[in-house]
């Protein structure tokens, strides 16, 4: 009699050892698509090349760059219908950096018509408080005096420009109101590739075209705004060019 | 009967095994959160509100859950100079806690390499009921106040790297970490959230004038003459029970030249903005001498006396400025009386605020 009951207990235990066993495999999931993000920041269509490279803006200014970065964040993928918001999606794509110039993440196998980001860190993180990872302070972008984050930056030198040593230095940031230069960017993908299917990867190389910067719609002259570091009209000006900077290069299918 | 008592023994073994087991692999498929393997072993702490005090306007520890190890974490790092660059300037050093955390008898603050600060250390209490910080209210967070004093050139001049390196050395540190936050990692997150624990946590509501509302004291005659003049000519700004609205006015003060400090519209960009500045509480203010946002004024008579037959006009002054107060040379001694109530002497001896 009480082996009987012991017996009973004991089949008890084993099938929620069994479910158990068999919960932890399922977290593994098998219906998703892996997408990779990759940027590339050009001019002319070559990949830049920071400090010795020497440009020519459509003013013909003559510049270098020494510094170039920009927070990526919020990324989804879009259809008629859904939104899949990639978890926790902050980046800091640093050109000094080769590791930050990519990310991957993965979504529900479906179809997708569109890949969606803000330049910039949305209005709430600004507000909340010490944060970590691409958005820790020690990553230099993060104002302290004027609590906000440094949304793009880009700094260099160029003859045009007659402050010391010849520097310009956008730090181009603010998040509420009219000086907002939060942008959102939608990149339509290639017909071809709207269907994502299970265990496949697609690997999206955008092309971040630094010269859009200084023109459309607003004329920037190094020689006019060698140094914009405060929130106001010429951030926001400069925002809304480089909101035009990224398109997709090509699209990888493995 | 002893068979199966024996046989029983047996399998309760096994069951006890069986039990083990599942609770490992229960465990086990929280991998993810490692957190959840470590016992909680911190000590909350409850922020209490004083009676009768409006709810903080927001809850600077909503994220930031208030321990008695985050915050003595917070207390050691307040106090360690080893957050500025040549490990001379504290927070602590600008922010004395019998000058109620303001710099006592300055008008500015020293810093690095023998340099000014560019504005009057305000005293730190009552800092949750504040929705911004520092003087223009460029600082939308306590959490992330603490970078602009550290990083400043003329202030503690360090950057957040090199002090965690610092940090990261000292045993104590890497200890007092794990136990706030049960994990090792020593990063700005955590050192910045525990500076706001222990700088959050000061509460100054135990003056005269707090027992004297709380029926346990009770005015002189200059005092309470005093308070019926605060009530008609300062209230409306020192608002009670904090001594300020949180708003930003321009209280007549002429411009610096040599600062050129213009005060919140630096912020704001707004030129509606210009030369205002936070009012600031009026609690302990007989401590945190001298006053204004440049530390221009060195007495609280002097202070008086500005609003008295001081104020300078301009396009931005304080409409409720715009005519002098009208009062007696003795009725300015005792609204002075009435202030030096709001010393809270319980608040600037209290040891858990202290160096530790």
């Amino acid at each position: 009699m009480i082996n009987f009951k012991i017996n009973k207990t004991l089949i008890v235990l084993i099938t929620f050892l069994i479910f158990f066993i068999s919960f932890n495999e399922a977290k593994i999931d098998t219906d998703e698509a892996s997408i990779k993000i990759i940027f590339i920041n050009t001019i002319n269509n070559s990949r830049i090349v920071l400090n010795d490279s020497i440009y020519t803006n459509p003013f013909n200014e003559k510049y270098s760059i020494s510094k170039l970065r920009y927070y990526i964040s919020n990324v989804c993928l879009e259809n008629a219908s859904d939104t899949f918001k990639e978890h926790d999606s902050y980046h800091l794509i640093d050109e000094s950096k080769e590791a930050s110039q990519s990310f991957s993440f993965s979504v529900p196998e479906g179809r997708y018509n569109s890949l969606q980001f803000l330049i910039g860190v949305d209005s709430l993180h600004n507000v909340s408080g010490a944060q970590t990872d691409a958005l820790d302070p020690a990553n230099d972008m993060f104002w302290t005096w004027n609590s906000g984050y440094v949304m793009a930056k880009m700094e260099g030198n160029s003859p045009a420009s007659k402050v010391v040593n010849n520097k310009y230095e956008f730090h181009i940031g603010g998040f509420s109101g009219q000086s907002s230069v939060l942008k959102e960017v939608v990149v339509n993908f290639p017909p071809a590739t709207e269907v994502f299917k299970a265990k496949n990867t697609y690997t999206f190389i955008i092309d971040a075209d630094i010269n859009t910067w200084w023109q459309n719609p607003h004329d920037i002259k190094i020689a006019d705004h060698p140094v914009i570091t405060t929130p106001g009209i010429n951030a926001k000006n400069i925002s809304d060019n480089y909101a035009n900077m990224f398109h997709i290069e090509k699209v990888i299918t493995e | 009967m002893r068979r199966g008592i024996r046989m029983k023994k047996g399998q309760i073994t096994i069951l006890i095994f069986l039990f083990v087991a599942t609770f490992t692999l229960l465990l086990g498929a929280g991998k993810k959160d490692r957190a959840d393997l470590y016992i909680n072993a911190t000590t909350p702490l409850k922020f209490e509100i004083p009676a009768g005090w409006p709810k903080p306007s927001s809850n600077i520890f909503a994220s930031n859950p208030l321990t008695e190890e985050g915050f003595q974490l917070g207390r050691k790092l307040f106090y360690d100079g080893r957050l500025s660059k040549d490990g001379n300037f504290a927070c602590a050093s600008c922010h004395q806690q019998f000058a109620a955390f303001s710099t006592y008898d300055h008008d500015l603050s020293h810093g690095f390499h023998d340099q000014f600060t560019t504005r009057n250390a305000l005293p730190l209490f009552n800092l949750a009921w504040k929705r911004l910080y520092h003087w223009d209210g460029g600082v939308n967070h306590i959490e992330v106040q603490a970078l602009s004093p550290m990083t400043a050139p003329n202030e503690m001049a360090e950057n957040v790297d090199s002090v965690l390196l610092k940090l990261r050395k000292d045993t104590s540190y890497v200890r007092m970490f794990r136990e706030a936050y049960e994990s090792p990692l020593i990063n700005s997150q955590g050192m910045l959230k525990a500076i706001a624990q222990f700088v959050g946590s000061m509460v100054s509501a135990n003056s005269k004038y707090d027992k004297v509302k709380r029926g346990e004291d009770s005015f002189n005659n200059a005092e309470a003459h005093g308070y019926e003049l605060f009530k008609a000519h300062c209230a409306n700004c020192h608002k009670e029970p904090l001594f300020t609205d949180e708003s930003y006015r321009n209280n007549g003060l002429a411009l610096n030249d040599y600062l050129k400090d213009y005060g919140r519209m630096r912020i704001t960009g707004d030129p509606a903005d210009s030369l205002k500045f936070i009012v600031p509480s009026l609690r302990n203010v007989s401590v945190t001498f001298p006053y204004m946002h440049d530390g221009r004024l060195y007495s609280l008579y002097k202070v008086v006396d500005h609003y008295r037959k001081g104020i300078v006009q301009s396009a931005t002054l304080d409409s409720s400025l715009q005519k002098p107060f009208n009062i007696t040379d003795v009725e300015r001694d005792e609204l002075v009386y009435f202030l030096h109530t709001l010393k809270d002497t319980s608040f600037l001896k209290n040891k858990r605020f202290s160096q530790p």
